[in-house]
């Protein structure tokens, strides 16, 4: 990947007549970490599939380091992508250790190298290889699903990985856990990554920049401050101002309940 | 009831076997091979989806022995179609059977195939595209091995049905464990019966058990069980299998055996044994019976020339195969029938056995004095109040319309029942009239009256001997064995021969080769 990173340009999606991704135009650098931010229905989740052609554009482009991402079949592309999502979908009749190394298998990378890959992407998600290796998914926990999840798409040293509401099914303590080692670890590898959720709290702690989405539309892209003290639109005052909403309703509450 | 001879039945249970097994394997085999690829296309193409599954369930809908039976004329027919390409197709015997079984198994094979690919959660199907898999490879990887089991599930299913339905391949020429449960229910056989079920039943359960074994194997990555299981698997089918390549081999050179049919009833089996003994006897060609032949199937497969020869009857010929409606006096109608059975079909009629075998209203004797009833007129005033019983045919025959329609008879309920059944019930007084066979051996025995035609509404059943078209120029040494028993069986005889299969449990074979022995001391001794 190049300087370049991720240009998306006017990218529409419609489905029966009705655009569900409307012109948006947006650029994330290389080694940023960008959240795509907005409602349910907003577009943010096929704005993403849209990158990796898991949703065919019907306008406008994708490029990626520069390079269109239809010049390949899209499985090609895929294949340099790293992709987490919601449900996780590990692959149950694999083990942990298969799993992870299912993209670097499909490239035809040599054996040796596919086990020292796996071994460390395991230690990198802070699950112990020698336990966890042969383990089959429905043994673990959600928490341990998810973190299956992320070394599988990083295992191929992907430019980009993108990221669909990855915690947005855990219990809060372990979506905590996994934020601040996802951080860490995007951080760390210097990750080019697009992460989609509907938790402003989430997307301020992790982002560099945010996107604001509203009906497909792209209402703002900034950093959270910038955001906060400049809004283009009421609906992303409101969005950015949440999190601090919800805080001081939880003290009255909780400073209510001790009086 | 029957005596239990269960070591005669188990003499022949091995071919039998082997034939059953042959059968199914073949049919599961090429059922597998077409269900679970045209059900993985199928899920490629959902608009296909629908129409595949409805054909498949519409042919399981159709009931097995119907199935079976349809093959034959179909067979005939595209056997026309391609005989000026000097094709020649084989009507009865395996082709039929294995073709009906093998549409019958794609049924749970398909369903499950289809069932279990879209069974696949659809979280792991966008997964295995979002890690960079092809379509080949989201099938192979992902979607096939975790429909595994479904798919399994239906080859376990269809394995079943197919090794059960291959019983009733008898009736269509093929042998099978079928051969003895049909044979055994003519003959009241009871031992057969019971051999044939428990055999069929058993290999069955050996094949499923074996597949799952196969499957756990796979699925726990326990590959020692895998290797037996499926080693024990493809043991079995080789051994079944094998020797139908020898056989198809085998057959292009040697003679082939001279193949005799018989509808499935006693004195059928015992005629088409009289046959094959007589032949064997003055050629020392080899003979082959196809015993429980369905009545259209045989007179189809004498057509199509995989029958040599076989027994059918007059009026029934006259009916079924001539549509003719009018009726003639008996003379005039044998020789119309050879005559037009000659001309448009080629098929000879070698002659008379010398008995007939008609449809004849039967009352115990002592219901009927008790009634003063003789003839069927006299049953007028009775009918209204009484139960007639016959077998699956006689409702829906002619005569039977006939009857009502000429004596004017209404009866209470008319009763179709499995021909040994039907003895049973007039004896045990469940119906009081009966459809009875006027050659059948359980008249005598179960002093039961046949009550005349006085109004001659029954047409003739002579019983004829038929052969295919050619057979005596082809083979005149069997066509001449066979013109010897022409005029050489009476009512009587036939009577007696009958009994001692139904009543005495002789086995049709030995009660047919008595015969010939005692025929050959005293030559001719029966004149028409």
């Amino acid at each position: 990947m190049t300087d370049r990173g991720l240009e998306l340009v006017g990218l529409t999606c419609e489905r029966g007549g009705r655009a569900l991704v409307d012109r948006v135009s947006l650029n994330v650098d290389a080694g940023e970490l960008l959240v795509l931010v907005g409602a349910s229905g907003s577009g943010k989740t096929t704005t993403l599939k849209m990158i990796n052609r898991l949703v065919e554009p019907t306008a406008g482009e994708v490029r990626i380091g520069g390079r269109r991402n239809d010049d390949e079949p899209a499985h090609l592309l895929r294949r340099r992508i790293g992709y987490v999502f919601q449900q996780v979908g590990l692959f149950p009749h694999l083990t942990v250790a298969e799993n992870v190394a299912v993209t670097p298998v499909l490239l035809g990378w040599a054996r040796e190298r596919i086990r020292a890959r796996v071994d460390e992407l395991l230690a990198l998600v802070q699950l112990e290889p020698a336990r966890f290796r042969e383990r089959l998914p429905a043994e673990l926990s959600g928490g341990e699903q998810q973190r299956v999840g992320i070394a599988r798409a990083l295992a191929a040293e992907p430019p980009l990985v993108l990221l669909d509401e990855p915690f947005g099914a855990l219990d809060p303590l372990t979506r905590e856990t996994l934020q601040e080692a996802f951080g860490a670890l995007q951080r760390e590898l210097k990750l080019t990554a697009v992460f989609v959720t509907h938790d402003v709290v989430e997307a301020v702690l992790l982002a560099d920049r945010i996107a604001v989405l509203r009906g497909g539309r792209l209402l703002q892209v900034g950093t959270a401050s910038e955001l906060r003290r400049t809004p283009a639109d009421p609906d992303v005052a409101a969005l950015m101002a949440t999190p601090q909403r919800q805080a001081q309703a939880l003290a009255t509450r909780l400073g209510g309940s001790n009086a | 009831m029957a005596r239990l001879n269960v070591e005669q039945a188990l003499s022949q249970l091995p071919p039998l076997l082997a034939a059953h097994l042959q059968l199914a394997a073949a049919a599961l085999l090429v059922g597998a091979l077409v269900a679970f690829p045209l059900g993985v296309w199928a899920t490629r193409r959902p608009r296909l989806l629908a129409p595949v599954l409805l054909l498949a369930s519409v042919i399981q809908t159709v009931p097995g022995l119907a199935l079976l039976a349809v093959m034959v004329p179909l067979l005939v027919w595209i056997g026309a179609l391609v005989a000026p390409l000097g094709v020649g197709v084989r009507a009865i015997g395996f082709l039929p059977a294995f073709l009906a079984l093998t549409l019958y198994s794609l049924l749970p094979m398909l369903r499950n195939t289809v069932a279990g690919i879209r069974g696949v959660d659809p979280a792991v199907r966008e997964a295995a595209r979002g890690v960079g898999m092809t379509d080949r490879q989201q099938l192979l990887r992902v979607e096939l091995p975790l429909a595994l089991p479904t798919l399994v599930a239906g080859l376990r299913t269809a394995t079943v049905w197919t090794v059960g339905m291959a019983t009733l391949s008898t009736p269509v020429g093929a042998p099978s464990l079928g051969n003895l449960i049909f044979a055994g229910l003519q003959t009241r056989d009871t031992a057969a019966v019971l051999v044939g079920c428990a055999a069929a039943a058993t290999l069955a359960l050996v094949l499923d058990g074996l597949v799952r074994a196969v499957e756990i194997g796979l699925t726990r990555r326990r590959r020692g069980i895998t290797i037996v299981a499926a080693a024990a698997l493809l043991l079995l089918l080789a051994g079944a299998l094998l020797p139908l390549a020898r056989r198809s081999e085998a057959n292009a050179a040697a003679q082939r055996p001279v193949t005799f049919g018989a509808k499935p009833f006693t004195e059928q089996l015992i005629l088409a044994e009289l046959m094959a003994a007589q032949v064997q006897a003055r050629t020392s060609a080899p003979t082959r019976i196809l015993p429980a032949l369905g009545s259209t199937v045989a007179w189809d497969a004498l057509r199509a020339g995989t029958l040599d020869a076989y027994v059918d009857y007059t009026g029934t010929l006259w009916a079924t195969v001539l549509h003719r409606k009018d009726q003639l006096e008996r003379h005039a109608l044998l020789r119309e029938t050879a005559n037009e059975l000659a001309h448009r079909f080629g098929v000879e009629v070698v002659g008379p056995l010398g008995f007939e075998n008609t449809y004849a209203l039967a009352m115990t004797d002592a219901r009927a004095s008790a009634l003063g009833v003789h003839r069927i007129s006299d049953l007028a005033p009775h009918a209204a109040s009484m139960e007639v019983g016959g077998d699956y045919e006689l409702f829906g025959r002619p005569e039977w319309r006939a009857i009502r329609g000429t004596y004017g008879l209404h009866f209470s309920a008319e009763r179709a029942m499995d021909p040994s059944l039907m003895y049973q019930a007039i004896a045990a007084g469940e119906v009081d009239l009966i459809g009875a066979y006027s050659t059948d051996g359980r008249i005598a025995a179960l002093h039961l009256r046949l009550l005349e035609d006085d109004r001659h509404v029954i047409p003739p059943y002579d019983a004829v001997l038929l052969a295919r078209p050619r057979l005596r120029g082809e083979r005149p040494q069997v066509w001449t064995a066979l013109r010897e028993l022409v005029g050489r069986i009476d009512q009587g005889t036939m009577q007696r021969l009958n009994l001692a299969v139904d009543e005495q449990h002789r086995p049709p074979g030995e009660a047919a080769r008595a015969f010939l022995r005692q025929a050959s001391d005293r030559p001719q001794v029966f004149q028409r």
